[in-house]
């Protein structure tokens, strides 16, 4: 309950921000045959937290490798400020902004905690004065990851990685961050911490796109929720829409088992 | 009893033939680390770094050494281009690993087709020398009765094989281990979707190693016709083999791993032609190479799974 008061619902944040990323229309499948989006659109508004949610294998994984460039739209447009990046590839995509922290573990684990973080500044990494600062902010950001800087990140506990693979997405400062169930597996306590990070992003001028199983972590967080099935569109609003559609509460206590109140 | 002499010649011989046994490894794996790439034509590109180099002395004088470093720039460039031709394609293949085996098997039987085109079927000397043509390392009195000293020689050739080949050896270690690229690499190895996350070019990332495992391939055959100053232009499969044993051995996609994967080979295969009959000495390497793979199937320094 207490989360629930400090959570502000900024109601008219989303709408007054501006679209920086649209995913419109989007069919997407695995090798060519298995299709797993079928027309997916999504708006993600500057500044804000947009949230997807929605069953197994509705397609939120897949919306964000499409939308960071790992498959391909068969069909529609993926645009960034209104240029199409449909077809860049993954390596392209921290250039344009945009940084990832996908679900499964993207770290490498036989390098120390600080190479990881070294790598992330690849884009710059001749520029020496800045990748000491960019380190700095991040050791600033998580001060366990100064403690273990020479550690392999293979070693670190589970929420400790999860600290680096931020850090090491915030390293370029991106102008959107893309977090796949940046939670999962992972204690309770460091859950909250990670949340409450999440929280300030959007203070600090980065776009956060965010895909959760934990249905009310996000919806408590995100200015805007899409419910995705079978990569689908099926239900979207603000956090404040789904406290009062009766359909879409409905929508969420059928397929997710989560009550809004 | 076997003499003495001979005893610290198989030790010698085995750490000269080690270390390029090493370098072999090496190179494999930043093909297999990196590019996922098993290169069955790595026999054949040590054979035609050591053509390379057999032509630049009998064409323009220029010895080997000095070939070393025209050989490396030429065959990373000729990699990279091989790089671009071959390797995107096997992107679209279910199996990168088994396509890219058999790819390489095609470049194998084309390479030596061309190999034997350009410089026929033939065994080639390599006619260049050092002065002084063997150094004596130590003398061991007494060796071949009272006042018959032995003397523990070693060409010169060898030994300056052995210097650049250590070397180098640490000089990649620096590399993969000291430098951002170095790391970059190795960081491919251990998640390829992770490294196209920091913002790496993966495709210039891997032509860049294919390029220097190519460059280490000539390299090998420049020391290789120092080892052993006669060039077969069939000896291919022969080294290929001998780098599958060294990365199973040491462990697939672990830089240090072959370089004492190398030694204990090189050790192995001089104290067996020492000790054994010769046929039998042949299987050696091979029975270590099943009994790695029954006992201990990620290799002696690996300790991830292997796939």
């Amino acid at each position: 309950m207490a989360r629930k008061q400090k959570k502000k619902t900024p109601n008219g944040k989303w709408e007054q921000a501006r679209t920086i990323l649209e995913m419109r229309d989007v069919h997407a499948a695995y090798h060519g045959d298995i299709s797993i989006l079928n027309g997916l659109s999504i708006a993600v508004n500057e500044n804000c937290i947009t949230g997807i949610i929605g069953p197994n294998g509705a397609g939120k994984s897949t919306a964000l490798k499409t939308m960071y460039g790992f498959l391909h739209p068969s069909k529609g447009t993926i645009a960034l400020d209104g240029r199409d990046i449909s077809n860049l590839p993954p390596y392209d995509m921290m250039a344009n902004g945009i940084a990832f922290v996908p679900q499964n573990r993207s770290l490498f684990n036989d390098l120390s905690v600080e190479d990881n973080l070294r790598l992330g500044c690849w884009q710059f990494r001749s520029d020496r004065r800045k990748v000491t600062r960019e380190l700095e902010k991040v050791y600033g950001q998580f001060p366990i990851l100064k403690e273990k800087r020479s550690d392999l990140a293979g070693s670190l506990s589970g929420g400790q990685q999860r600290f680096v693979e931020l850090g090491r997405a915030l390293v370029v400062e991106p102008k959107i961050i893309m977090l796949d169930e940046p939670t999962a597996m992972i204690a309770p306590k460091i859950s909250r911490e990670i949340y409450d990070f999440i929280a300030t992003l959007p203070g600090q001028g980065i776009t956060v796109v965010l895909v959760d199983q934990n249905v009310r972590q996000c919806v408590n967080v995100s200015d805007y929720i899409y419910i995705l099935d079978l990569g689908r569109n099926r239900g979207e609003g603000t956090a404040a829409t789904f406290a009062h559609d009766e359909h879409l509460k409905e929508m969420v206590a059928d397929w997710l088992d989560y009550q809004i109140d | 009893m076997i003499s003495e002499v001979l005893l610290w010649n198989a030790i010698i011989g085995g750490v000269v033939f080690g270390a390029v046994y090493a370098l072999i490894g090496c190179s494999l794996n930043v093909l297999a680390g990196v590019l996922r790439v098993i290169n069955f034509a790595h026999g054949e590109f040590v054979i035609a770094g050591s053509f390379f180099s057999y032509a630049l002395l009998n064409s323009f004088d220029i010895h080997p050494l000095v070939a070393l470093p025209i050989c490396a720039a030429a065959f990373f460039f000729a990699g990279i281009g091989l790089y671009y031709l071959l390797v995107p394609r096997l992107a679209h293949s279910d199996e990168p690993e088994t396509a890219s085996f058999l790819l390489m098997f095609g470049v194998s039987l084309m390479a030596v087709s061309v190999i034997t085109w350009i410089f026929e079927a033939d065994i080639r000397p390599m006619n260049f020398s050092f002065e002084p043509i063997n150094v004596t390392l130590f003398k061991i009195p007494d060796a071949y009765g009272p006042g018959r000293d032995g003397r523990v020689l070693v060409p010169t050739a060898r030994l300056v094989a052995l210097v650049v080949n250590l070397g180098l050896i640490a000089a990649l270690t620096w590399f993969f281990y000291r430098t951002l690229p170095g790391k970059a690499l190795r960081a491919t190895t251990m998640n390829r979707e992770a490294v196209q996350i920091v913002g790496i070019n993966i495709h210039r990332l891997s032509a860049m190693a294919f390029g220097l495992a190519t460059a280490l391939a000539g390299i090998t055959g420049v020391l290789l016709a120092l080892v052993v100053p006669s060039i077969d232009p069939n000896g291919g499969p022969d080294i290929a083999l001998v780098g599958f044993i060294v990365i199973v051995l040491g462990g697939l996609g672990h830089p240090v791993g072959a370089l004492f994967a190398g030694i204990i080979f090189g050790f192995v295969e001089q104290f067996s032609n020492l000790l054994l009959p010769q046929a039998a000495a042949q299987m050696v390497g091979f029975i270590i190479l099943v009994a790695v793979i029954f006992v201990r199937p990620e290799g002696l320094f690996g300790k991830g799974q292997l796939k």
